[in-house]
């Protein structure tokens, strides 16, 4: 109980301290940096429910995430009971995948990096990239805005002249507070390919943080994939034998 | 005098001769031109292979062609690069490559490729990709970043000139590399399939991006006309360190090909044959409807004490007449066609996809290969001749008395 409650307190204290940092900067790199810091946590414990929507068809699944600092994440699919035990590591840029059917570790080929992950909108390469948007990007703030009381930074992001990335600009939306309402995604034509929002900024985890994330692709009001977190905790430290290919294939703890 | 009197017979009814001389014309020319155009499709299908990055020979380090990973690239050129310098006949040219599936993706689309790293000096005078840019240009020897891709792919990753295309592969330390390059040419090739799949970068970049310090996958070596591929391959194995390379002629690399190439044989003759049988029912019903009206005549020839032997000449003489003759008129007809055809070729583009299941060049050229007319020929006039036996020797076979009475 005690050990939880400082947990909680590193957190909310930790999150004091990013938001002083950027507050008076207004650089757009340290902004993109401390909110990625931010929504990212140092470590982080969560239950989240996986919306696919189809015209034809939607399915929900519940994951198990944990995630450490900005590179090592572990999912674990709870439910539907069908897609029990499946599993995702990532470490760095290299990812695993666990199926319970075959009892089989797949190391991600690249030739599956850009396939989307579990059927998802979320491609193999936004997991396992995710940090591609600190270190491949050069940002400029364009204009802030004022909502819902809040301060409301934009930012454009155009990916480094030799960046292996595949888009040609993205778009971020930030709050003063480090909330990410949005993200989006164009080709090399700044045409909009896909795009992230937030939505429903609540309490979570003992900070503010958007409950629902929503990848939707542009000009398919039908399809989409949304995140919805269930429970989310931040925590100081998450031990490094937490990511192991043991642990990929072990799914309930 | 026979040959007269056999001359005069085949024109007593020049209807039933022209409709028969028609049968051959029509057999000897489709068995000419056909059997031309197989050929053309096969010589396509062997230049086609050759210059798709095939060569005349290649040599790769062994273990490569079972499972082309990038751990099975060969440290060492050099090695093979001396031996070359000693074995190849003059003329003879080659490229290093470097060549690995890779993924290649933009923010829309993504699709597997085969990665090929070349020199592009060297590799122009080797393959296909040298003559074959549509747009753009091509790579220099010093192009960090740039990038060649067919047009075909162009249109299916919605994108063009100047993009940028991000390519991931596995490295030599079995990470994940990727890297962006920005497109600079695109090139057009014999088959939609050859635009889609090759993709072309710089043997250094290649090097870079896989983390393959000096290494290449393999040397590909194009023959100057004449040379044979099979002895030179012998030599070469012979002056490479043994066990560590592979070295494989075009004969091996193009397996499809060359099973097509020994089946090409027996199935002209098959198609001949066939042929043939069509038209061989018509001309024994012709010659034995000639026989059958002249029933009375032989009788009085037989009667007049001519030899069963002399009347079997007499018919065959008529229908070789008629078979020659057909046999020219065909000929010619096919020679003539095989000439139109040679300048621009059947033009398949329309059914590209269809053709390109089946492996064919966009355009066919016919080949004429002398060995294919003489059998044809040969064909014609003896199996001809051989059913001409049958109505012959029906009317050799006569009784003078009962055919003096027929009716």
């Amino acid at each position: 109980m005690t050990s939880k409650s400082i947990t909680t307190l590193c957190a909310a204290l930790l999150s004091i301290t990013v938001v002083t940092r950027a507050g008076p900067t207004q650089d757009a790199q340290t902004i993109v940096e401390d909110g990625f810091n931010y929504w990212r946590g140092k470590s982080s414990v969560a239950t989240v429910l996986m919306t696919i929507h189809r015209p034809e068809w939607e399915r929900t699944m519940t994951i198990k995430a944990w995630t450490k600092g900005q590179k090592d994440s572990l999912f674990h699919i709870l439910a539907p009971p069908k897609d029990y035990g499946n599993g995702t590591l990532k470490k760095g840029r290299e990812m695993w995948m666990y199926n319970p059917k075959v009892n089989r570790v797949i190391k991600v080929p690249p030739s599956m990096m850009s396939q989307a992950w579990m059927g998802s909108d979320f491609s193999n390469n936004d997991l396992s990239k995710s940090d591609s948007l600190l270190t491949d990007y050069v940002h400029t703030l364009i204009g802030t805005e004022m909502h819902d009381g809040h301060k409301v930074y934009s930012i454009q992001s155009m990916p480094k002249p030799e960046a292996p990335v595949v888009w040609g600009m993205q778009k971020l939306k930030i709050r003063d507070d480090l909330i990410l309402l949005s993200q989006e995604f164009y080709d090399e034509d700044l045409q909009l390919v896909k795009a992230m929002t937030t939505l429903d900024i609540q309490m979570l985890g003992g900070k503010m943080f958007p409950k629902v994330w929503q990848m939707q692709k542009a000009e398919e009001e039908d399809r989409y994939t949304r995140l919805t977190y269930q429970s989310l905790a931040f925590e100081s430290d998450l031990p490094d034998r937490l990511f192991t290919l043991a642990n990929l294939r072990r799914p309930m703890r | 005098m026979h040959l007269r009197l056999a001359w005069r017979n085949i024109w007593r009814n020049p209807r039933r001769t022209a409709v028969i001389m028609c049968a051959v014309v029509i057999g000897v020319w489709s068995m000419i031109l056909l059997g031309a155009l197989m050929r053309g499709v096969a010589a396509g299908m062997i230049k086609n292979g050759i210059a798709t990055l095939t060569g005349h020979i290649q040599v790769h380090q062994r273990g490569y062609r079972t499972d082309p990973a990038i751990e099975n690239s060969m440290t060492t050129p050099e090695v093979v690069e001396n031996a070359l310098r000693k074995v190849l006949p003059n003329g003879a040219q080659w490229a290093r490559r470097v060549r690995v599936n890779a993924i290649a993706s933009n923010a829309r689309h993504s699709s597997g490729v085969t990665l090929v790293g070349i020199d592009p000096a060297t590799e122009a005078r080797v393959s296909f990709i040298g003559k074959a840019i549509a747009d753009g240009r091509y790579l220099k020897p010093d192009d960090p970043h740039g990038i060649l891709v067919g047009a075909a792919l162009l249109e299916q990753f919605e994108t063009k000139l100047g993009r940028k295309l991000v390519l991931m592969s596995q490295d030599t330390a079995g990470e994940i590399a990727s890297r962006a390059f920005h497109i600079v040419g695109s090139f057009r090739a014999e088959m939609q399939a050859t635009e889609k799949r090759f993709i072309f970068v710089t043997v250094s970049a290649a090097q870079q991006m896989l983390k393959l310090p000096n290494g290449i996958s393999e040397v590909s070596v194009l023959l100057p006309a004449g040379a044979n591929s099979e002895d030179v391959a012998a030599r070469l194995a012979a002056a490479l360190p043994s066990g560590r390379y592979e070295v494989h002629t075009w004969r091996e690399l193009l397996p499809l090909v060359t099973t097509y190439l020994q089946l090409m044989d027996g199935f002209i003759f098959i198609w001949y044959v066939v042929t043939f049988v069509a038209m061989g029912f018509g001309i024994v019903n012709t010659t034995l409807m000639a026989v059958f009206e002249r029933i009375r005549e032989f009788g009085l020839l037989k009667a007049l004490g001519m030899k069963p032997g002399w009347i079997i000449r007499e018919v065959l003489t008529e229908s070789f007449f008629i078979l020659i003759i057909g046999m020219l008129i065909g000929n010619l007809l096919a020679f003539a066609c095989i000439y139109a055809l040679s300048g621009s070729g059947i033009d398949l583009s329309a059914f590209a996809a269809g053709a390109e299941f089946a492996g064919m060049s966009r355009v066919i050229y016919p080949a004429f290969h002398g060995k294919d007319v003489v059998l044809a020929n040969l064909v014609v006039i003896g199996l001809g001749l051989l059913v001409c036996l049958y109505p012959a020797g029906k009317a050799a076979r006569l009784i003078p008395v009962k055919a003096l009475a027929h009716t």
